[in-house]
């Protein structure tokens, strides 16, 4: 483990910063575009100059309607997500110096979806707001669980956390399954939770998109102020504790940040996969290991991701609306392989 | 409820793909029960010959050697067709979804979204009434020499046929219950004649709100919306029960919005509520109703009730 651990390090000490810096424009440049883009497709044909004129204060009937109050909200929505799951992914890698993890595998996600539905079978109509802080709940239980399992007897290693991760997603996807199928006899009301879980971005109010911006916005935060400390894990936590570092607090710190982000992402648009794992691997070696730049990178770099990947779910097939995670499947897996490929190349 | 099952069950290739959690619940209805129409109630066994060859809704010819005694129903719909027929004494078992008429529930259960073979078996079926599962389960009771008659009524037309179907398969008198059915429905459709046309957004589930599940071409529930003068903003879909952006219902604009999931807790101060849709003229005017979706989604023999209900929506619309 220590190996890969190294190996992320040293294949990517720090980037030239002239590519660091054209990098870092090009993804702060394509952002906006992509937002623009996406918020110019839909499934009802509205002419530019009009949705601009929508956004812009201008524009009054269904037109202007769609575009501030659906489309828009689903669009930022959408670079929340991604931006959030490849921060998520970022920050579990650095923590387990392990180039595989991502929020999927730690049982982060599942433990977001758990919440989310405990929340939508027994919260009522008046809970949707907290969806996303029920998914944050859930994620940190499910987290904070997998690393006390995967810490008994000593030492944490990467490959008892994966483990308890697996075992806690199947147990999470377990409880789902049975509150979906028991639901007509527990009067719970579930209905096609998977929509919720696979459909894909959506948001239910205004006031659920603002909770979801404060807390990714925190998550960040917290992203940007742990990665110098992170920096010091690619050689081991025991070396990180004998270059000063906390290592007990930052964990458990790193740990809140992933739960907040990836429970966010999972409240807003469900299980999306590829984007926590694929992002941080393709903005390494262009920014560089360091952790306070990569997490910028790739919030950015995530959030273009996302809501590309959102307009094409609503282009692809329209009007048939595809589930986001089959698109961020069909892409990211491939990508991730030619990724694998070619780094596995270099390193012969 | 038919309809739900359905579109559950059309999930589950998308989710062994997917990483998730599998698995397809179907909460039945919470809806209250309701008197079977005096239509259906009347009609009366009449002696048919057995044995009997039907063709049922997958094209298969199907022989009953003898008249049933022991029918196991799946599927609500088909349920209140067996009672509607007169078979109320003949059914031993129904799936967890049947409610209606109020003795049904209290036959044996032979499960839910999945049929339990044993139960069947056990129950010493000699006639299994069936919606359309793929899982394999009818095949295995197939297989142990019992009739499966899989009867899955889509349009309007399908429930007429179905009371035909079932009466020829029970010895009962199908084609006066088709009859009567019809009779309703056409008193409706002349009744809609004189009502101005409406756009009618039929809500089927709304729990991705950014995807609704509505009814669409090929579903009874866009037939009753035909028929008692609406027009339905899902006409222009390709699948009964396709899911319409929220961006395309906005902009169809209905006059009328008809909540099929009012009885999983969907409310009209919620539809109110949901960002982007004061732009509607239903919402505008308020003009967002509940219905039971225990009358309303289901292909069965009170599907004549169910169209009166729509006419009195649309009529009472402004």
């Amino acid at each position: 483990m220590r190996a890969a651990g190294r190996a992320i390090a040293i294949r990517s000490p720090s980037a030239p910063i002239g590519i660091r810096a054209a990098t870092l424009v090009t993804l702060a440049v394509a952002l906006p575009l992509c937002v623009a883009y996406a918020t110019l497709v839909g499934a009802v044909a509205i002419e530019p100059h009009r949705v601009l004129a929508a956004l812009f204060g201008g524009g009054q009937g269904t037109d202007a309607i769609i575009v501030r109050e659906l489309r828009l909200p689903r669009v930022i929505a959408a670079a929340l997500v991604g931006g959030s799951l490849a921060v998520a992914g970022t920050l579990l890698q650095g923590l387990l110096r392990n180039p595989l993890a991502d929020p999927f595998v730690t049982g982060t996600s599942a433990g977001g979806s758990l919440g989310l539905v405990l929340l939508l079978a027994f919260g009522g109509a008046a809970a949707t707001p907290f969806l996303p802080v029920a998914a944050f709940a859930g994620a940190l239980l499910a987290t904070t669980l997998v690393w006390r399992l995967a810490g008994l007897g000593g030492r944490t290693t990467v490959l008892t956390v994966l483990l308890a991760g697996v075992v806690l997603s199947s147990f999470a996807g377990g409880v789902v399954t049975f509150l979906m199928v028991a639901s007509d006899r527990l009067a719970l009301r579930l209905r096609s939770i998977l929509d919720v879980l696979i459909g894909g971005v959506s948001i239910r109010s205004a006031g659920e998109l603002t909770i979801a911006a404060a807390i990714v916005a925190l998550g960040v935060l917290a992203a940007i102020a742990l990665g110098p400390r992170l920096d010091a894990y690619a050689f081991g936590e025991e070396t990180a504790a004998t270059l000063g570092v906390d290592t007990e607090r930052t964990t458990v710190a790193v740990l809140a940040a992933v739960a907040l982000l990836a429970g966010t992402a999972v409240a807003l648009a469900g299980l999306v996969g590829f984007v926590g794992l694929v992002v941080p691997h393709a903005l390494r070696p262009l920014v560089g290991a360091p952790h306070r730049l990569l997490a910028l990178a790739c919030f950015l770099g995530g959030a273009s991701c996302l809501v590309l990947a959102d307009a094409g779910a609503r282009v692809v097939l329209a009007p048939t609306e595809l589930p986001v995670g089959v698109i961020t499947g069909l892409v990211g897996g491939p990508f991730f392989l030619a990724l694998l490929v070619r780094t596995r190349r270099m390193a012969v | 409820m038919d309809i739900t099952r359905r579109s559950l069950l059309g999930l589950v290739p998308a989710l062994l793909v997917s990483l998730v959690i599998a698995a397809c619940g179907d909460p039945g209805s919470v809806g209250t029960a309701r008197p079977a129409s005096p239509a259906a109630a009347s009609v009366s066994p009449s002696p048919a010959a057995f044995p009997a060859t039907v063709i049922d809704f997958q094209g298969k010819s199907v022989t009953i050697p003898t008249r049933p005694e022991r029918i196991v129903s799946v599927g609500p719909s088909n349920t209140e067709f067996l009672f509607a027929l007169g078979a109320a004494e003949r059914i031993v078992g129904v799936d967890d979804f049947s409610d209606e008429p109020a003795a049904a529930k209290s036959k044996d259960k032979v499960g839910g979204v999945k049929v339990n073979v044993e139960k069947v078996v056990s129950l010493r079926a000699d006639l299994v009434v069936s919606l359309k599962i793929s899982d394999g389960s009818l095949d295995r009771i197939a297989a142990q020499g019992i009739p499966v008659l899989v009867v899955d009524p889509r349009g309007i037309a399908d429930a007429t046929r179905t009371a035909v179907l079932l009466g020829t398969a029970i010895g009962a008198d199908g084609a006066a219950l088709a009859r009567s059915m019809q009779e309703g429905l056409d008193a409706v459709k002349a009744r809609a004649a004189a009502v101005k046309k409406k756009r009618v957004f039929h809500e089927v589930d709304a729990s991705d709100p950014s995807k609704l599940y509505t009814a669409g071409p090929g579903s009874f529930i866009h037939d009753l919306i035909e028929l008692a003068g609406g027009i339905n903003v899902a006409a222009g879909t390709a699948s009964p029960f396709p899911q319409l952006s929220v961006e395309e219902v906005i902009s169809s604009d209905p006059e009328v919005i008809v909540l099929g999931d009012a009885s999983y807790g969907v409310t009209v101060e919620q539809v109110l509520g949901r960002p982007g849709w004061s732009s509607i003229t239903a919402v505008k005017n308020r003009r967002i109703v509940p219905v039971d979706a225990n009358l309303m989604h289901r292909p069965g023999p009170r599907l004549a009730k169910a169209a009166e209900t729509y006419l009195e929506i649309i009529a009472g619309t402004p």
